[in-house]
């Protein structure tokens, strides 16, 4: 005679899909998940801790290092809180060069979420092939700011380096070539019937209770809900930005959305190539006394800086809420259970894409 | 859709069995415009140090003397450099170089500015002269600075003046911060504020 | 050594698996280990094969400055891989803690005082091409003679 048995699952800190470690326990009853829990701790490092007492300088190394897959974005925050600060100006031609290194940035972020989904399912085709196509967006960073990884571009008054007419036009070619690519690729994972069979109607998450846990991105633009940071950003608003939103509320929609922000990515960035306008990279201005929040749109969600510093631009408190943390959650609440098998676990918790770097730095 | 029967034409050749069984991927070498660990150059090092001020992590640049008299040059240690580029944008003499940063700075006319400034907290400052003793540019100027950090000169950067640490001239500061970490209760700071310039053509 | 030794030493040399193991880093070099295996920087056409289980690997990937949380978790995976097995030390983390090593972090930096440490790749993060070269480098020394090295 068979009985089914409660039984807790732990997919533990070291496990062929997770790159960061973190533990997620699963209670089960047979084969339905009846509630889950994400442990975490494994990658405190005490980086605010660090921070305090140091010039922007140094800081802006740190922020960096916070998360590698989104440095540009901790950069860029960080950079424009403390230019709110001490009421430092960008010239025109540092604000648009800055917007296309982040935009280059989100493009690589979220052909690596797709990547990380597509193995969780077990299409690793569609996942090498993403990945081949990261390359050439790689090569673009490089060509710009000297840097695949931790870039170091943005400094308080504009950017480091100028790109020329020759990388401009590279970029332009490149940009080409990833949209035709691009576009094999989503009509390849839409009309896929197993890719559908595993995404479609899995890890369900509904536009109440998206508000009641306060998810960020993505995440929560798949239940419906137009919110975005890049909406209330000056440069943004002049390259005419409106945000995605599917009202599916799954696996699917979620990776969609990344797929339709990488298209969106491209035409941002060649409008800025088109209208890139003369002049100076670099407005000069040094960092004073002061306290402020700011926000800014990472790849995953909602980045909030809160900074105070002292009179020569040193920092005194400093607190950063990472998108991450909220996406953790409204994961393990909501898309895990209800479930109706254990292998969807791991593809409803990829497809939220957590980046534990960020949520404990 | 491309049927089998093409399939099976394309791999029936000497070429893609070759290819099938001994290519491998081209030896991919590290193009030219990545920042890579800065090298030295032959250019003469003045020891300013501001290569050592700029640094982010700790224990990557250090500049020593090497065997030949008078000469310095600034060592870089592989295992704790992060390749920021920062010291190779600051250097006045260019002695390092990496990538395209000089092309860059010379094209554009970027720079970056170094200005220090120190603050003596009164309240908490006793007046024991560790720090104007301690300042490696006030043993330069006056050589007879004595212990309790008073000085006969007032060409110093700082000395104890009426009980408390008094600044006198700010501008001579080469930002190493010794006096900060001798100083016994964290009454003297060092701030090293850097300003990323670029020089304006004269209309 | 018999015949038969040095024939399965040479054929264990061109099939390796890699473990890697995150020890609280910023991501950066994890993600340069990804790129590694895309098809530009293909690292599983030298045999080369990269997956998350210590008990059949025969290569460890140390990432990341090592946290409190990981001290004893990085001797208990180091003792899990059977013989013979080696450990490379990517990025600047586990050699000196990088931009972390300050008097308040929590990090404890270097790894090779918890674990031998054969071969290190410096760089915040390392190019594919540099991780590639270190792995090919350290990979024929696993098996080398390793009857007579027991």
């Amino acid at each position: 005679m068979k009985k089914t048995v409660d039984v807790a699952i732990p997919l533990g800190p070291v496990h062929p899909i997770f790159k960061e470690p973190c533990r997620i326990k699963c209670e089960t009853f047979g084969e339905q998940i009846l509630a889950a829990e994400v442990e975490l701790g494994y990658m405190k490092k005490g980086i605010e801790r660090i921070m305090v007492g140091r010039p922007w300088q140094e800081v802006m190394f740190l922020a960096e290092r916070i998360c590698g897959i989104c440095s540009v974005i901790h950069n860029f925050v960080f950079i424009e809180t403390m230019e709110k600060i001490s009421g430092v100006s960008v010239p025109d031609r540092a604000a648009y060069l800055r917007v296309l290194a982040n935009e280059l940035d989100r493009m690589q972020s979220h052909l690596i979420a797709n990547f990380s989904y597509c193995y969780t399912i077990e299409h690793e085709t569609l996942g090498m092939y993403l990945l081949n196509i990261r390359e050439t967006v790689m090569d673009m960073l490089e060509y710009l700011t000297g840097a695949r990884v931790t870039c170091a571009y943005i400094v308080p008054g504009g950017v480091r380096f100028d790109p020329d007419e020759e990388d401009l036009s590279r970029i332009m070619k490149a940009m080409d070539k990833v949209e035709e690519e691009m576009l094999r690729y989503i009509r390849m994972f839409e009309h896929g019937p197993l890719i559908g069979l595993r995404s479609k109607g899995i890890g369900i998450m509904t536009a109440e209770q998206a508000e009641l846990v306060h998810a960020v991105g993505p995440t929560l633009r798949a239940s419906g809900i137009p919110s975005d940071c890049r909406s209330e950003h000056p440069t943004y608003q002049m390259l005419g930005f409106t945000p995605i939103v599917r009202t599916e509320c799954d696996n699917f929609a979620r990776i969609m959305i990344r797929f339709d922000e990488i298209l969106q990515s491209i035409d941002i960035i060649r409008t800025i190539i088109k209208t890139l306008p003369e002049g100076k990279i670099r407005g000069g201005g040094t960092i004073g006394r002061g306290q402020t929040t700011h926000r800014g749109e990472a790849p995953r969600g909602e980045l909030t800086y809160r900074i105070k510093s002292d009179t020569h631009g040193r920092i005194q408190e400093i607190a950063i809420q990472t998108p991450s943390i909220m996406n953790i959650e409204a994961c393990a609440r909501y898309m895990i259970p209800g479930g109706t098998s254990v292998a969807d676990v791991t593809s409803a918790y990829i497809s939220s894409d957590p980046c534990i770097a960020c949520t404990e730095r | 859709m491309r049927s089998i029967l093409s399939y099976v034409k394309h791999m029936a050749s000497v070429e893609w069995i070759k290819t099938f069984f001994f290519a491998k991927t081209a030896p991919l070498i590290t193009p030219s415009h990545f920042r890579e660990f800065p090298h030295v150059t032959d250019k003469e090092c003045t020891h300013c140090f501001q290569c050592m001020m700029i640094c982010p992590a700790p224990g990557a640049i250090e500049v020593i003397r090497t065997e030949k008299p008078g000469e310095w040059k600034p060592v870089i240690h592989l295992g704790h450099c992060i390749r920021c580029g920062l010291c190779v944008e600051i250097c006045p003499e260019l002695v390092l170089d990496s990538g395209r940063v000089h092309t860059k700075n010379a094209q554009d006319g970027t720079y970056m500015q170094f200005q220090f400034h120190i603050t003596v907290n009164p309240v908490i400052c006793m007046g024991c002269g560790i720090c104007s003793v301690a300042c490696p540019v006030n043993k330069e100027i006056d050589p007879q600075l004595a212990a309790k950090g008073t000085s006969t000169s007032d060409e110093v950067i700082m000395r104890v003046y009426k009980g408390i640490n008094t600044v006198f001239h700010e501008e001579k500061c080469t930002g190493c911060k010794t006096c900060e970490e001798q100083c016994p209760n964290r009454s003297v700071m060092v701030a090293r504020v850097l300003e990323p310039l670029q020089i304006t053509e004269e209309p | 050594m018999t015949l038969l030794q040095s024939f399965k030493n040479a054929v264990r040399q061109r099939s390796i698996h890699v473990c890697y193991v995150d020890t609280g880093s910023c991501n950066g070099c994890d993600i340069e280990v990804l790129a590694c295996l895309s098809p530009r920087y293909d690292l599983e056409q030298y045999g080369i094969y990269v997956h998350n289980n210590p008990r059949e690997a025969d290569v460890l990937l140390v990432i990341g400055g090592v946290t409190p949380q990981w001290e004893d978790k990085l001797k208990m995976v180091w003792d899990k891989m059977p013989e013979p097995k080696v450990a490379v030390a990517i990025g600047n983390c586990p050699i000196s803690g990088c931009v972390y090593n300050r008097p308040d972090s929590l990090t404890r930096p270097p790894a090779k005082s918890y674990i031998p440490i054969a071969a290190e790749v410096p760089g915040c993060p390392p190019r594919p091409t540099e991780i590639i070269q270190a792995i090919l480098s350290v990979a024929p020394l696993i098996f080398k003679d390793w009857e007579i090295r027991r």
